[in-house]
């Protein structure tokens, strides 16, 4: 390469001028380099595409005594540049700094396939993310950069654990069972996006990672989100919930160019819930070792210290430094709130280091890239480590053939801590902690009566440790420091892709993807782990491998049928296989009380149980499409793939199609401010295969019983079997969402407006539930064709350019959407929970009142025991008792939906000389939400929700019908439930409806309105590129700072964003119950190219 | 439209490349066998024998766990002091509270146990041990709830009608019959997967018969209850109960539910301290039932739950003590009242044989069997009597002596739903007088529970659940208790 350049100069200088070299870089403005892009010579056939740093290099060889010529810079989604050079001497320099195009709507839009197709020809809507919008919000994990960047696409970051997965629901929920998430196809191959949790539950152990997360954001060229269903019909039964088409970058040919980028992150907690200090452990007032914090209050404490006995039981701290005697009487005024939260949290940070190195020729190209992430999340000991290798290559190996490989690997590991609904998580422990119990010495010796118990864990209700190894809930330190759950998984991406043109025209594209992971997951907890299962010490080993072959042989064939119409045909068709397996191993009780972890804690065999799942999964699907464009204004797409699959009985077919009218010269005629305009209209079929395995009825092993805290399992009674509670089903189908769109885009005033409206309507048939049945049928369950439902919405997206020039511009861009979902049946199943706990996120079938009238509820309604009201609605007027207060319904009713009535996005791009800034606002009306976290501890009496004191007017009378005399101070709030002042007391709150956990409470008090603002993202970036960098060998620098969902301002929710999910990415949200809460972070990045 | 020559050319070349993608397509055919299930096991391969324990785990869940817990809340029996069984303890029990032991009862239990019948038809043991245990898990939600699913259960039917509870234990009774006589008809061998009797016929019979006096007795039908208990369990050793066993060091799936519950996060949720049972146990209370001829403290030792610490337990609650699901106890009280009803002097005596027994060691472990701790003189007639010590408040001797057995059964039935079923019974037979007078749970409360809600498990798919008001939920009284 190099001597060919050396030669080709030597060549130049001797014949005297008749040859130059031009080059340069392309970059947008903020000096991103823009790769691929097209520098052409103005009127001739020289030309280079920008190379992955943006650089370029134009040979040209016939000058034609020409001194100057003119360049034009073209890249998808920017404005055109042009500009003339001096070529007088031999050599040009000419840089491009191009400016987003009106709208900033990406011209090219890629389609199911992977091909590139002009958007404006689209009668289907999809949009696209760029690469530079994407690592600007510098998120680790590239799943989480897609958030607010399109309209009805809904990201969000379900816990802020570092490496934990993220939803992303396009169009709403789509499907009941399992996760309303994405097809993720990558090169051509459709990838594993789940998030396993195997041996841990959604709602109880850590957060699991979703496997998008493998991805490494700077290596992406393009990403395409597909929202229609006409759209995405192509990869049917994998489509319903759309497919996001990502696209890896290319080497570019030229000479070779590196760069090197660094992000630095630092992430702070995002949301603190406040908690209060007045008052101490205790109950009635009198401080004590309860679990609740309805103690005293700590300022009527003397101050003194503690007085202890020392003849009692007492807790020495492994490291001898500190002593806790039995207490008998707490006079200390000290509190531990602050401390607490540092035992917990630190500032996480994240490094990431981006190496990229491209170059090739005329017949090959290259692109290698290593990129290494360090994380360490924000609450101590949590990390993520991840790195990524890729290597892009092209060949073209004769003038009909050329290949492509791409090839990703990512070994990541991670430690997370326990979460959620699990008393040896860390939030659970960390907000019931008293405000005046110090958490610092977790772990030593429990002595009494001179015998010394090593190893013990203290926790706020066994503060000198106690006499049995059982904390009741850990101690966060112990949870931190003393378990492990570290994930380690090894996956490689490969796609291949070979393409033969047998003649001008016709394209015969193969296509091998493989998408191979192991995860290999190990949880181990020490003796005196609180929980019953856990406490005598456990230790679990998972394996999990999954497998995915991906063929397609596509012919693709372009037919000019007349100077105004051609055509376009493609037919393919593909298989794809899928084996999974996961192998687990778990021994409990340990013999030794040892931090080794390690399977010979426990030899007998009695302690160790081992289990294995396997999935097999195989799909053939041929397709066809017919793209017919005529007279440059109308284009019809059709399209056909038929579908075998392993799960179900009969091949499946998914029609669709989609007509375009530019209409820009009829719309024109009568306003001419109107510089384009499209009508569009599309109708299509995606589905959901059915799940595997569920044709029969089963016996099933490893089975328990438990109504309340109180298992017996068949595994410690001789093994045994039963027959499956869910009974099988041999007639299952597909289900099948029918969508139909239609809207219009246009821009105005020479592009510089451009706005796009969309309205769609779907319905889903034949939806796949786990059909409740009732008990007395001999069964709970069926997995069955039996659910309906509707979603309907309108989407606007469009941009504003205000200014463009030279030197600045400012540009705004906006989307807006709602969606609206109702349930429409689940085929006589009422209820279909989607989470656990109460409240939960269920499917609610349509109901009927005593009038008639039906009301239908959205996916995921909020469902729990409630009040009792006039309507039976849990916002209805309240009966109450003779003593004003609300009583309990007996039967679990709809508490309110967690659907957003609608979101909304204001993005500013801004630009002013080497100065670029951005920021994206978002908002989300309406919905409900339910933070179950802090309506338990309004029963512990931890958060400043219970932090009040009155004194009593009148006598007022408390839940339980007990009289408090007028002049009483008490804990608590006087409150009017529409029947006269009643008292909230420790009653209230701590041994009735209106504060705690279970079936029993009065959860209409207990859900908050979730609309939202926040500030997603502000950066500011500097850009060098100029002459002074020539001497150093680098051709640009960028130096970004970002801040990452910097202010938040919620309507009524305090202390968690409502963005949490503790159930995952599945379908059904707006639940928390201590989940780990959600970061925002600063991030600064240098990047320079070579 | 002018169609050019170019286009149909290159039509005729497209074909190529059709040709190998419609070849491709002949081969696609999907062997379905991929979906059949690697991970499970087809019913039929598995031996029927090995379905039987996990009926019977099942089982035990419902006679031992989360409702037993509830209904001796609601019998003055245990207290629930936090979290849900504060609660519960204070009358707010909703429908999904008896979702677990309802799906146990119909699905862990009874779908299993008619595999079992249907898989080994011939084995009478089997089939015989099946029938005795499906009698109880439907006979006890039956009991709790009144009407419940029977005639339609575990069939084709997907919404089952609700029959009437008496129709319902008569269908029961007449399982136990044919249990019965599969069980006569069996030879008894060692059966490691029968966990309660290890296949021995002759035990099983005999609780048959006495599960046979408990539904007759519910209906106060006392002659039917005395002609199948005088062929019920005869002796302790022949008590039906859930026994735990295994690891130490293991501290659930296998252990007493007691100490289970309240080795988890569900320490000091609940227990009985200053329960209206421990009070009547305590000689320091006003309400001790101790006598002359009565010391009760080994009985108030061994039912004491320390709920502060699941291992400080060493009675009912204790790692591996084992809980009552029918026991000599039960059947002998039924014999003693039912013959108390009849005649005053064979109720005597049946009460003084009882005591006697009770004067062994009764049901207490061998912590608690310290005879120090512990009489049961026999009593006479005089006792009885107006002013005598079991007659302070001069009632008829009749009355005197139910009242005392009642006492009794109150006392013995600490652990299963005995003394839940028998205030109930008594009320709705007009007989408060002999009920033990346990108050209400708290100051708002004014009427005694007499149901257990329908659950919401089967509210959410049978539309033929009877309706009953939220306010009625647990106050309407259930059909034998009308």
């Amino acid at each position: 390469m190099k001597s060919s350049l050396k030669t080709l100069f030597l060549f130049t200088f001797m014949l005297g001028l008749v040859s130059a070299q031009i080059s340069g870089t392309v970059t947008d403005e903020s000096g991103n380099a823009l790769v691929g892009a097209n520098v052409v010579v103005t009127g001739t056939s020289y030309g280079a595409a920008a190379a992955s740093d943006g650089s370029y290099n134009i040979d040209i060889s016939d000058l034609s005594g020409q001194t100057s010529v003119s360049l034009t810079a073209t890249y998808i989604g920017f404005k055109t540049q042009t500009s003339d050079v001096d070529i007088s001497s031999g050599n040009a320099t000419a840089n491009f700094s191009l400016a987003v195009d009106a709208i900033g709507l990406k011209a090219i839009s890629v389609t199911a396939l992977g091909f590139e197709a002009n958007r404006d020809k689209q009668g289907s809507t999809s949009a696209s993310v760029t690469p530079a919008d994407m690592t600007r919000s510098g998120e680790a994990l590239i799943a989480n950069t897609l958030a607010s960047k399109a309209s009805n696409v809904i990201v969000n970051s379900v816990s802020g654990d570092a490496g934990a997965g993220t939803s992303i629901k396009i169009r709403g929920s789509n499907t009941i069972s399992g996760a309303s998430q994405p097809l993720i196809v990558v090169d051509g191959m459709p990838i594993n996006n789940s998030q396993i949790y195997g041996n841990s539950s959604r709602f109880g152990g850590v957060s699991q990672q979703s496997r998008l997360n493998d991805l490494n954001a700077n290596d992406i060229k393009s990403v395409e989100v597909l929202k229609g269903a006409s759209a995405a019909s192509l990869w049917g039964s994998k489509a319903a919930n759309g497919v996001i088409v990502i696209t890896t970058k290319d080497g570019s040919s030229g000479k070779m160019k590196m760069n090197y980028k660094r992000t630095q992150s630092y992430d702070v907690i995002h949301d603190r819930l406040e908690m209060q200090t007045t008052y101490g452990q205790g109950r009635s007032g009198k401080w004590g070792v309860y679990a609740e914090s309805w103690g005293d209050k700590i300022a009527d404490r003397s101050g003194a210290a503690d007085e202890v006995d020392k003849s009692k039981p007492y807790f020495v701290s492994e490291d001898g430094e500190f002593t806790q005697y039995t207490i008998t009487a707490k006079n200390s005024k000290e509190t531990y709130v602050d401390k607490n939260f540092e035992q917990v949290f630190r500032t996480g940070k994240y490094v990431q280091d981006d190496f990229q190195i491209s170059g090739g020729d005329n017949t090959k190209t290259y692109l290698f890239s290593y990129s290494r992430l360090n994380q360490d999340g924000i609450i101590r000991n949590s990390y993520y480590d991840r790195d990524n290798i890729r290597l892009n290559t092209k060949f073209r190996l004769s003038p009909k053939v050329s290949m492509s490989s791409k090839v990703g690997y990512t070994y990541s590991s991670s430690n997370r801590l326990q979460r959620g609904s699990n008393v040896s998580g860390v939030m659970l422990g960390f907000l019931r902690t008293p405000a005046d119990f110090d958490n610092e010495y977790y772990k030593g010796s429990y002595w009494s009566g001179g015998t010394e118990n090593s190893g013990r864990h203290r926790a706020y209700r066994r503060y000198v440790g106690g006499s049995s190894t059982n904390p009741i809930y850990n101690n966060p330190g112990w949870t931190i420091n003393e378990q492990k759950n570290t994930t380690r998984v090894n996956r490689i991406l490969m796609s291949n892709e070979l393409t033969y043109q047998p003649f001008e025209g016709t394209d015969v594209v193969l296509r091998q993807g493989l998408d191979t992971f192991t995860d290999n997951r190990e949880s181990y907890y020490p003796i005196g782990t609180a929980g019953s299962a856990r406490n005598s010490g456990a230790f679990d080993l998972a394996r999990i491998t999954n497998r995915e072959t991906n063929y397609d042989i596509i012919a693709r064939q372009n037919l000019e049928l007349s100077s105004a119409i051609s055509m376009v045909a493609t037919a393919g068709f593909n298989t794809n296989d899928r084996v999974y397996s996961r192998s687990s191993s778990y021994i409990d009780g340990f013999l030794v009380n040892s931090d080794k972890f390690t399977t010979n804690l426990n030899t007998a065999s009695e302690a160790s149980s081992v289990d294995n799942g396997r999935l097999f999964l195989r799909s053939n699907r041929f397709y066809g499409v017919l793209s017919v464009d005529a007279l440059d204004q109308i284009f019809i797409n059709l399209s056909l793939a038929n579908e075998q699959h392993s799960t179900i009985s009969d091949a499946y077919s998914y029609p669709a199609m989609d007509i375009a009218y530019q209409a820009t010269d009829m719309v024109s005629a009568f306003a001419p401010f109107v510089s384009f305009a499209k009508l569009r209209l599309a109708w299509g079929q995606v589905g959901v295969r059915p799940g595997a395995h569920a044709f029969e009825t089963l016996a099933e092993s490893g089975f328990g019983y438990s109504a309340y805290s109180d298992p017996v399992s068949v595994g410690q009674w001789g093994g045994g079997y039963r027959v499956d509670n869910n009974k099988g089903n041999d007639k299952l189908k597909p289900e099948i969402k029918t969508e139909t769109e239609f809207g219009t885009d246009l821009r105005l005033f020479d592009d510089k407006f451009s706005i796009g409206f969309t309205y769609y309507s779907n319905e889903i048939n034949d939806m796949l539930i786990s059909r409740t049945l009732s008990p007395t049928s001999g069964y709970s369950s069926q997995y069955a064709n039996a659910a309906s439902m509707t979603n309907k919405g309108i989407e606007i997206d469009g941009s504003w350019n205000v200014m463009n020039n030279q030197s600045s511009s400012l540009e705004l861009n906006f989307n807006w959407a709602t969606n609206e979902n109702l349930v429409e049946s689940l085929a006589g199943t009422k209820v279909l929970n989607l989470a656990v706990g109460n409240v939960t996120s269920v499917a609610l079938a349509p109901t009927t009142d005593a009038n008639g009238n039906v009301t239908k509820y959205p996916i995921g309604t909020l469902w729990g025991t409630g009040s009792q009201t006039e309507n039976g609605k849990w916002d209805g007027k309240l009966i109450l008792d003779s003593n004003g207060f609300p009583q309990l319904t007996t039967s679990l009713i709809a508490l309110g939906n967690p659907n957003p009535d609608w979101r909304g996005t204001v993005g500013v791009n801004a630009r002013w000389n080497n100065f670029s800034f951005n920021m994206l606002f978002e908002h989300s009306q309406g919905g409900r939400y339910a933070p179950r976290t802090q309506w338990v501890l309004r029963r512990f009496g931890t958060t400043t929700e219970t932090d009040n004191e009155v004194t009593l007017a009148t006598d007022l009378k408390n839940i339980k019908g007990s009289t408090i005399p007028a002049g009483t101070t008490v804990r608590g709030f006087v409150h009017d439930f529409g029947g006269g002042d009643v008292l909230l007391d420790e009653v209230w709150f701590r041994q009735s409806i209106g504060g705690g956990f279970g079936n029993n409470q009065a959860y209409n008090f207990a859900t908050k309105d979730a609309t939202f603002s926040r500030i997603r993202e502000l950066s500011l970036a500097y850009s060098m590129n100029n002459a002074a960098l020539a001497s150093t060998g680098l051709s640009n620098i960028t130096v970004t700072a970002t801040a990452r969902n910097l202010f938040a301002w919620y309507k009524e929710l305090k202390g968690v964003d409502p963005g949490v999910h503790v159930g995952g990415i599945q379908t059904g949200s707006g639940l928390d119950y201590f989940a780990n809460p959600t970061t925002k972070s600063f991030l600064f990045s240098l990047s320079a190219n070579f | 439209m002018k169609i050019n020559l170019k286009g149909i050319i290159t039509m005729k070349k497209f074909i190529a490349p059709l040709t190998v993608v419609a070849l491709t397509m002949t081969s696609c055919e999907i062997d379905k066998s991929i979906n059949d299930n690697p991970n499970d096991i087809t019913l039929s391969d598995v031996d029927a024998r090995l379905f039987l324990n996990g009926a019977m785990l099942a089982n035990t869940t419902v006679q031992v766990s989360h409702l037993n817990r509830i209904t001796g809340m609601y019998s003055g029996q245990l207290i629930g002091f936090t979290s849900l069984y504060s609660n519960i303890y204070g009358y707010a029990l909703t429908s999904d509270e008896s979702n677990d032991e309802w799906n146990a009862a119909y699905i862990g239990a009874t779908t299993n146990l008619r595999h079992i019948r249907t898989a080994a038809p011939d084995d009478k043991l089997l089939v015989g041990i099946s029938k005795v245990v499906e009698a109880n898990a439907i006979g006890t939600m039956a009991i709790l709830m009144g009407d419940v699913p029977y005639a339609e259960i575990s069939g084709e039917i997907e919404d089952p009608a609700f029959d009437s509870q008496k129709t319902v234990l008569a269908s029961l009774s007449a399982l136990l019959d044919d249990a019965i006589s599969d069980l006569n008809a069996a030879s008894t061998r060692n059966e490691s997967f029968d966990i309660i009797f290890n296949g021995d016929k002759d035990k099983w019979i005999a609780a048959a018969y006495t599960l046979k006096a408990r539904y007759a007795f519910v209906q106060s039908d006392y002659a039917a209850a005395l002609t199948a208990a005088n062929n019920g369990i005869s002796s302790s050793a022949g008590d039906m109960l859930y026994k735990p066993r295994g690891d130490a060091s293991i501290n659930q799936g296998d252990k007493n539910l007691f100490y289970t519950i309240l080795a988890g996060s569900r320490t000091g949720d609940l227990g009985n301290a200053g329960s209206y049972l421990m009070k009547m146990l305590n000689p320091a209370e006003s309400v001790y039932r101790g006598n002359a001829k009565t010391n009760e403290l080994a009985r108030h030792n061994y039912y004491m739950i320390d709920e502060t610490s699941a291992s400080g337990n060493t009675g009912v609650a204790a790692q591996m003590e084992p809980q009552p699901i029918a026991t000599f106890a039960e059947n002998h009280l039924i014999i003693t009242e039912a013959s108390a009803r009849s005649s005053f002097a064979s109720g005597l005596t049946q009460l003084n044989a009882y005591r006697a027994w009770l004067t062994g060691g009764g049901r207490l472990n061998t912590v608690h069997n310290d005879a120090a701790n512990y009489t049961y003189d026999a009593y006479v007639e005089a006792d009885f009597a107006s002013g005598g010590m079991e007659n302070a408040d001069g009632v008829t001797k009749e009355i005197a002596l139910l009242r005392e057995i009642v006492e009794e059964r109150y006392i013995s039935g600490f652990g299963s739903y005995m003394p839940f079923n028998d205030h109930r019974r008594l009320r709705g037979d007009g007989e408060t007088n002999l009920i033990v007078p346990f108050p209400l749970n708290n100051a708002a409360a004014s009427k005694h529970v007499e149901r257990i809600p329908y659950p919401q498990s089967e509210k959410n798919a049978n539309s033929n659940v009877p309706v009953i008001a939220d306010s009625e939920a647990l106050y309407t009284k259930t059909e034998v208790n009308k």
